[in-house]
């Protein structure tokens, strides 16, 4: 899988390409309009992560001209404007998501995983870590092929996780993952807890192994140890 | 105190102080030159006597007559010419009279000689003349002070119409304030001035603006290099191990500080008016979603809630309606107290929230303040929620009012 990162803050972009590519991501990245367009025409990428303020033009600009030439290329706008007249702009010109600044990385991978799942419907949706098996479409769980009955919350927690196994997420990045614009409940994480505590428990009752660890009180990861 | 009527006070205390003293000094002149005159018809008499006695060597004979009496007196020294006020008595009335005494020496003898004319005509007529004066300044001081007050309540005009625009005018407003054209010009330079002056405001409040915006907007990024950072320096668990504390309160404070911005972004659309309110909105829907969002927390604090709604349809915005009640919803239950009580009433034109509460009355003044957070409170909110639903509501044109009431419940509402 191969994306491409354009993003003019230096520390950002390589931020994003150090988290992505742990991810077993290729990726490629570029600070300025000029290399991006130079990018796109000359390669093909899975996905391609967009900032909208860039030296030499506009990111929107770039989605239009791709857009108009490439296909099935999946685009997330990253923006430090929450204006709503640019998500509408972005997602109308062929954006599949738009992620606001500051972002977690974790979050962001999550949405690229999304994207090249939507993109690539002839392709596998099932996903896997251990014994634990997520089809994306049915969104059913499976552990040891028995089936395994999950809330809502549990669900995206458990994708969440596996998309980012290996990786530590801290409290609040989990906490905006499960709740997002629902600003109140992610100053809680009582709920959050609660809901992982439940998954834990279910994981370990149908025979999965306790792959979900707490860390130090920061975060929660998911790895074989 | 108008200005008009202070005006008429002033005019109206030094008209009557002049109008008296005016009137005194007529008074007095006027009965000088009634009593010259008839001081004059007097001599003239005096010389008649005199004349007689010159030619005839006898006093003239008295007769009698209704305007004049004449005595004669026989004394012993010669007397000198004087005119005087007296009275005589005239039917058993004493009467005011004027009189000229003189003496004259017939054949070696000194007579005195009084020659008395009634002055009770001259009165009356002093009297006539006074009190016709008196009415025609009277009225003349009425019609003035008439026709002053509607005058200058016309020429003013144009300063209260200055001064309604003045008081309906917003900073946040588009478009200049425009005042009408007058021909005088005091209130012509006033419009000039105000209109400068409002359009220096707007500049000012335009860049400040834009300011915030930009200032809001640069934080991000660095805020996302942070973010980034922090999100990378997690996965070395050798640093977490040692530093989980740190790390962990760098992560509230970047968490918190990207809160700010979007509530303080959120509030700087509202303000540009960035939002158009045309779609419709169930509020009662939505009040419903956010019991279910909110059960949890609800359940959590073990709040007992009464809800009364009636299907609620107004043309808003989904999204603002959302945070509005997302946030007086919140406010709610975050500052309840445990096994407190919530309770949410939508009718056609209102909606209330009313909650218990550990914290006493809020004030009202600073309630709906940027920042403004009351003294025993002491979680960390942001300060912002409470400001960003009465912009909101302003907005809107919604009013939002805050009550305390007597069974120490605090009570939102909005009407719409």
């Amino acid at each position: 899988m191969k994306i491409l990162i354009v993003e003019d803050e230096a520390p950002l972009n390589k931020s994003i390409v150090e988290y992505l590519s742990s991810q077993k991501y290729r990726c490629e990245s570029v600070m300025t309009y000029a290399d991006a367009l130079e990018k796109i025409e000359s390669h093909q990428y899975d996905c391609i992560v967009l900032d909208i303020m860039l030296p030499g033009g506009s990111g929107i600009k770039l989605l239009q001209q791709l857009r108009e030439t490439e296909k099935e290329v999946g685009v997330i706008i990253i923006s430090a404007r929450d204006q709503i007249d640019d998500k509408i702009a972005g997602l109308k010109l062929g954006a599949d998501d738009y992620q606001t600044k500051p972002f977690h990385l974790a979050e962001l991978s999550s949405r690229v995983a999304a994207i090249i799942r939507r993109k690539n419907l002839s392709g596998s949706n099932m996903i896997r870590f251990e014994e634990i098996a997520i089809d994306v479409n049915a969104k059913q769980v499976t552990v040891n092929e028995q089936a395994l009955t999950l809330t809502r919350k549990e669900y995206d927690l458990l994708l969440y996780f596996i998309i980012n196994k290996n990786r530590v997420l801290s409290k609040s990045a989990i906490a905006e993952h499960l709740w997002g614009d629902n600003m109140y409940l992610v100053d809680n994480y009582d709920f959050m807890y609660a809901h992982i505590k439940n998954l834990r428990r279910k994981l370990l009752k149908s025979g999965a192994g306790d792959y979900i660890r707490s860390l130090y009180g920061m975060g929660y990861k998911i790895s074989v140890k | 105190m108008k200005l008009l009527t202070r005006y008429s006070q002033l005019n109206i205390a030094a008209t009557i102080g002049i109008f008296l003293l005016g009137s005194c000094t007529f008074y007095f002149l006027l009965r000088y030159v009634l009593i010259n005159e008839l001081d004059s018809t007097l001599y003239t008499e005096q010389q008649e006597i005199t004349e007689y006695a010159r030619e005839h060597h006898a006093l003239m004979e008295i007769l009698p007559a209704n305007d004049q009496f004449i005595t004669y007196r026989m004394v012993d020294k010669p007397v000198s010419q004087r005119f005087s006020n007296t009275q005589l008595v005239v039917d058993q009335q004493p009467e005011p009279f004027r009189a000229v005494v003189f003496g004259l020496n017939i054949n070696g003898r000194n007579y005195l000689i009084t020659v008395s004319k009634p002055l009770k005509e001259t009165q009356k007529l002093l009297a006539i003349i006074i009190l016709v004066s008196v009415l025609m300044i009277a009225l003349v001081l009425l019609v003035s002070s008439l026709i002053n007050r509607r005058l200058l309540h016309r020429l003013w005009q144009p300063f209260y119409n200055t001064i309604e625009k003045v008081k309906g005018y917003k900073v946040a407003q588009k478009g200049l304030l425009e005042l009408e054209e007058t021909k005088i010009d005091e209130f012509s330079l006033l419009n000039q001035s105000i209109t400068a002056m409002t359009e220096r405001v707007q500049q000012d409040y335009a860049s400040l603006k834009e300011f915030t915006s930009h200032a809001a907007h640069e934080m991000q990024t660095p805020l996302a290099v942070i973010r980034g950072k922090l999100d990378m320096l997690v996965q070395n668990e050798a640093v977490l191990k040692s530093n989980p504390a740190q790390i962990s309160d760098i992560e509230k404070a970047v968490h918190k500080l990207s809160r700010l911005y979007q509530a303080l972004l959120l509030l700087t659309k509202v303000e540009n008016g960035q939002f158009v309110l045309d779609e419709p909105v169930a509020v009662h829907e939505i009040i419903e979603e956010k019991l279910i969002e909110f059960s949890e927390l609800i359940g959590s604090r073990k709040l007992e809630s009464f809800v009364d709604l009636q299907p609620t349809d107004i043309v808003f915005h989904k999204q603002l309606a959302e945070i509005v009640i997302g946030n007086l919803f919140y406010n709610a239950v975050r500052y309840n107290k445990n096994g407190g009580k919530i309770e949410i009433n939508l009718a056609a034109d209102r909606l209330s929230i009313c909650n218990t509460s550990a914290v006493s009355v809020l004030d009202n003044e600073r309630l709906f303040q940027r920042f403004y957070r009351h003294a025993e409170v002491k979680e960390e909110g942001n300060g912002l929620g409470l400001s960003i639903v009465k912009q909101i509501c302003d907005m809107a044109g919604y009013r939002l009012c805050y009550f305390y009431t007597e069974d120490k419940m605090h009570r939102f509402e909005v009407l719409f």
